[in-house]
């Protein structure tokens, strides 16, 4: 995995947060790891990448901050917000792989990347399985709705039209 | 005024229903894939639909073609991270009225649903 692909991703968490969020955000420094990886943050939310490319994109977040991201993105309370913390934030990887995804686009309609159905796992002590020769890019970021992290591994496959 | 939104998370029917009440549209009936939407415009007149893209068993673009098909004239914005060209051509092709890419603005969305009622009435 080429660390630029992070890119796309990195600019739709960006997008994601100065328009439906509408909260200030920074990345931190980019970090690596090997197969396995912790889910870290209380809630983690997964989508996997098949097609040209093959992997998985992962949202973490501390409770607060999913809270407080999910209560921006409803305009409600955070005290309001019951069973749709787990929805929004798989809406918001969807969102997020979503919009990177047409940045690998082929310009011919179409896709390299198609995404499967957002997961949503409650607990930072789960471990997400990958090959154990996957590499995982981790991106931290803190906001204003509080600090999470982004997590992506995936390769392109150039018998399937990557590169 | 009646609309209809169509998405399969809750939480984003949710976030398209406050930029409904934004524009003055408080009656709104919810479907979570394309194929209850088709059923939902064969069932009861709307004055517009926000459609998603990706959805289990039917998909946007087909619940849009098939909404046409059926010879229902009812204005419809896709509301999608589908964000490639050649998909907002191919929407306008089948019939859509207008385009909302995900991730968007709250203000932009209510913009583009009260120049989309304009256009149509």
């Amino acid at each position: 995995m080429k660390t630029e692909w992070i890119n796309p991703f990195v600019e739709s968490v960006y997008s994601l947060c100065s328009t439906m969020l509408s909260c200030g955000v920074e990345r931190g420094q980019l970090g690596l790891a090997k197969g396995q990886t912790a889910a870290g943050g209380d809630i983690t939310a997964l989508i996997g990448l098949s097609g040209m490319a093959r992997g998985m994109v992962a949202l973490s977040f501390p409770a607060g901050t999913a809270r407080a991201m999910v209560g921006r993105l409803l305009s409600i309370g955070e005290e309001e917000i019951d069973e749709s913390v787990s929805d929004g934030v798989a809406e918001l990887v969807n969102i997020v792989a979503g919009s990177a995804k047409a940045k690998f686009s082929n310009g011919n309609g179409s896709d390299i990347i198609s995404l499967g159905l957002p997961t949503v796992i409650h607990g930072g002590s789960q471990i997400i399985g990958c090959p154990s020769h996957s590499t995982w890019l981790d991106v931290p970021f803190s906001s204003d709705l509080g600090p999470f992290s982004l997590r992506i591994t995936f390769e392109l496959e150039p018998t399937k039209g990557g590169n | 005024m009646k609309a209809l939104v169509v998405d399969d998370s809750a939480v984003m029917r949710k976030v398209m229903i406050g930029a409904l009440a934004r524009a003055g549209i408080e009656d709104v009936a919810q479907a979570a894939d394309g194929q209850e939407a088709v059923a939902a415009c064969n069932a009861d007149e709307f004055n517009l639909v926000l459609l998603d893209w990706n959805m289990p068993n039917m998909l946007g673009i087909d619940a849009l073609k098939a909404i046409r098909a059926n010879g229902k004239k009812v204005p419809v914005i896709m509301v999608t991270t589908e964000a490639e060209k050649s998909r907002v051509i191919e929407a306008l092709k089948a019939g859509a009225n207008n385009y909302v890419i995900k991730p968007f603005d709250p203000a932009a969305i209510v913009t583009k649903i009260q120049e989309t009622l304009a256009k149509a009435s």
